[in-house]
């Protein structure tokens, strides 16, 4: 029929990321990185080595049939799947996200299951969509009952940090990080846009303005990216707040860093799977607020605290002598 | 500029994909007590199969748009549920009643093989790709299907103790969510588990079958349930030892399809119906679900997109 999983053209796409710590002693190498990803008996979890070491799952898919979120107060029913899945980046950093995508209309009355199950990641409007008022709608989040991205990753979540494999041992603590993020459509002849909001403690709204025919998975992909890089340099500002480097504890505030050496400074590569499309998007975050210079500023704070308290180890072991 | 490629394979999905026919007709299902009527009862099964399955080949040239369509013809043994007589014993006279009825059989399988067929876990596949049809209401928070083991067509009757809390104390009726004004609410039984070993309910192993017939299943992107040349000789004498899909007939038609038809006595109706409920709430291979698409599409044949609505049914009257 050469119809399948065709629908109008998406005019809206919409998910939520949750970033943590993976809680294990030691970082996961990719065989068992394979294990906890495994959400499928059927399907490979992809595994990547360079430019550095990544796993991400296979597709799931949960079915909706529900109210979504507007702004300006609008009934609007959709009916469809969202696609839940998950990544792990050097064995160390889960990420388990939701995503899907509306089309500007979609059929007046909710259609068999079957139809919605050839369009993974499609969830349909009932009659046409009021775009903008739904992506503030989704951006501020909704009432109860009303669809609820994050709803679907925190239940992927929940469900990997109960896997086996994981010994339950973090090696510092940290905070959970949530994104979420909507894509709308740019005018034809314009670029991607960006509007990146720390929003509340833990929570991140990303607003995407995204030329048409833009690959959708490049967009969840760079949201995946973003969350990821946005919880490293959450929880390096975190270890460093409070630290009292030049007061008479400083020898025990330089230690505590240690758990960022061992784990997380190597953590740090924008774009590394990031389609080329859309890295413009990243070059400007870097402009304003500048996240890579935070976070080598960072870094090397701790590099400088680290060689200050070595001084004395040195010269102690040189009298010594 | 200059231009890079830089690939890994590992992080990249791939699907490979079948040879197709237009339509897989299952000539019908062998159980034990079908066996233990002896050849007249074989006999009068593939008499009654016959026109059917003379129907249903006019059909499907109808629909190939003026092309000769290709057919394959396929039968299932149930091996699974009960182990009866050797393959040895059952082969022949099962090949032999189908010719005198002047019908071929192409492809043989064993229901075991939906199951587990070498060694690939099928119907555990297939039960990590329910998708529940949510009822209305659904936003997102549903217990997954696989803690029950039941899998439904809409809402269940609320369980007494919820109900005793609500104050009228009514009775609830259940809903079948796609209901035409009044419901057929069907509940199905996926499997059970007793001693630590999970047996698959029929209709599973059904909607399995009809899964691999419409070719949408693989494994980490690579075929399942393949079929096996058979060798000219004789058939084993152990059920194990025969292929999970033998192909009988050299010069076969492919046998995955575009479509299903299956020809059975009307017994089996509830099955079937649990069947297309479960086949309805599927998530099949998506790399395979495009290539029937493109393929259909390139070849001109018209091909459903629900993947329930590829299979079809003649019951003829009979037990």
């Amino acid at each position: 029929m050469g119809t399948l999983g065709r629908t109008r053209p998406t005019t809206l796409a919409c998910g939520e990321v949750r970033t943590c710590l993976l809680p294990t002693s030691q970082a996961l190498d990719l065989r068992a990185a394979g294990h906890v990803l495994r959400l499928r008996a059927d399907e490979r979890v992809l595994a990547s080595e360079r430019p550095n070491l990544y796993a991400l799952s296979p597709d799931t898919l949960m079915g909706v049939d529900c109210a979504l979120p507007a702004s300006n107060g609008a009934k609007v029913r959709a009916v469809g799947t969202v696609v839940a899945r998950a990544a792990l980046t050097e064995g160390r950093v889960l990420q388990a996200g939701s995503f899907f995508r509306v089309p500007d209309t979609g059929p007046d009355q909710r259609q068999p299951w079957g139809h919605y199950l050839v369009r993974p990641g499609v969830v349909e409007p009932l009659g046409k969509l009021p775009a903008q008022a739904v992506a503030e709608g989704l951006l501020k989040g909704g009432r109860p009952g009303e669809l609820d991205p994050g709803l679907i990753a925190e239940g992927l979540l929940t469900r990997l940090l109960r896997h086996p494999l994981l010994d339950q041992k973090s090696p510092f603590k940290s905070r959970r990080t949530r994104l979420r993020w909507v894509a709308l459509p740019v005018p034809d002849g314009h670029g991607p846009s960006i509007d990146f909001t720390v929003a509340e403690d833990d929570l991140r709204t990303v607003r995407l303005g995204i030329p048409e025919g833009t690959d959708q998975t490049a967009v969840v992909r760079l949201c995946e990216d973003l969350a990821l890089h946005d919880w490293l340099l959450t929880t390096l500002v975190r270890m460093l707040d409070g630290s009292r480097f030049g007061s008479a504890d400083g020898p025990m505030a330089v230690l505590a860093l240690r758990p960022a050496v061992d784990h997380l400074m190597h953590l740090w590569m924008p774009r590394a799977r990031v389609d080329r499309k859309l890295s413009a998007l990243w070059e400007a975050l870097e402009e304003r607020p500048g996240f890579s210079r935070q976070w080598h500023t960072l870094v090397q704070r701790i590099r400088d605290q680290m060689a200050l308290q070595a001084i004395p180890l040195l010269r102690e072991a040189l009298t010594a002598r | 500029m200059t231009d890079a490629v830089f690939r890994e394979t590992a992080a990249e999905p791939l699907t490979r994909s079948l040879p197709l026919s237009h339509l897989s007709l299952e000539l019908g299902h062998l159980y034990m007590e079908d066996f233990e009527g002896g050849p007249e009862r074989l006999r009068r099964h593939f008499e009654s199969v016959k026109p059917w399955a003379e129907a249903a080949r006019a059909d499907a040239t109808a629909r190939a748009g003026g092309k000769r369509p290709r057919i394959s013809t396929c039968f299932l043994i149930d091996d699974y549920f009960t182990r009866f007589s050797t393959p040895a014993e059952v082969v022949p006279v099962l090949l032999a009643e189908a010719e005198r009825a002047g019908l071929v059989i192409d492809y043989l399988a064993r229901e075991s093989g939906c199951a587990v067929a070498d060694k690939v876990p099928l119907a555990e596949s297939v039960a990590g790709r329910l998708v529940e049809s949510p009822p209305p209401g659904s936003y997102g928070l549903r217990p997954p299907v696989g803690q029950t083991g039941w899998l439904a067509n809409g809402v269940r009757t609320p369980a007494l103790r919820a109900q005793a809390m609500r104050r009228s104390g009514a009775w609830q009726p259940p809903q079948e969510t796609a209901a035409h004004r009044h419901s057929v609410f069907l509940d199905v039984e996926l499997w059970d588990d007793k001693d630590g070993h999970r047996t698959w309910s029929c209709p599973f192993l059904a909607a399995v079958w009809q899964l691999t017939r419409l070719g949408l299943l693989r494994n980490e992107g690579e075929p399942v349930f393949v079929a096996r040349a058979h060798s000219s000789g004789g058939f084993p004498s152990e059920w194990d030892q025969l292929a999970p899909l033998l192909q009988l007939n050299a010069t076969a038609a492919p046998f995955n399809a575009y479509r299903t038809c299956s020809v059975l006595p009307s017994r089996f109706l509830p099955v079937e119906h649990a069947v297309r409920i479960i086949l309805d709430q599927t998530e099949v291979d998506a790399g395979a679900l495009r290539q029937v698409a493109e393929r259909s599409d390139r070849e001109g044949v018209a091909v459903p997109d629900s993947v329930a609505d590829r299979a079809s049914y003649v019951f003829y009257p009979g037990w």
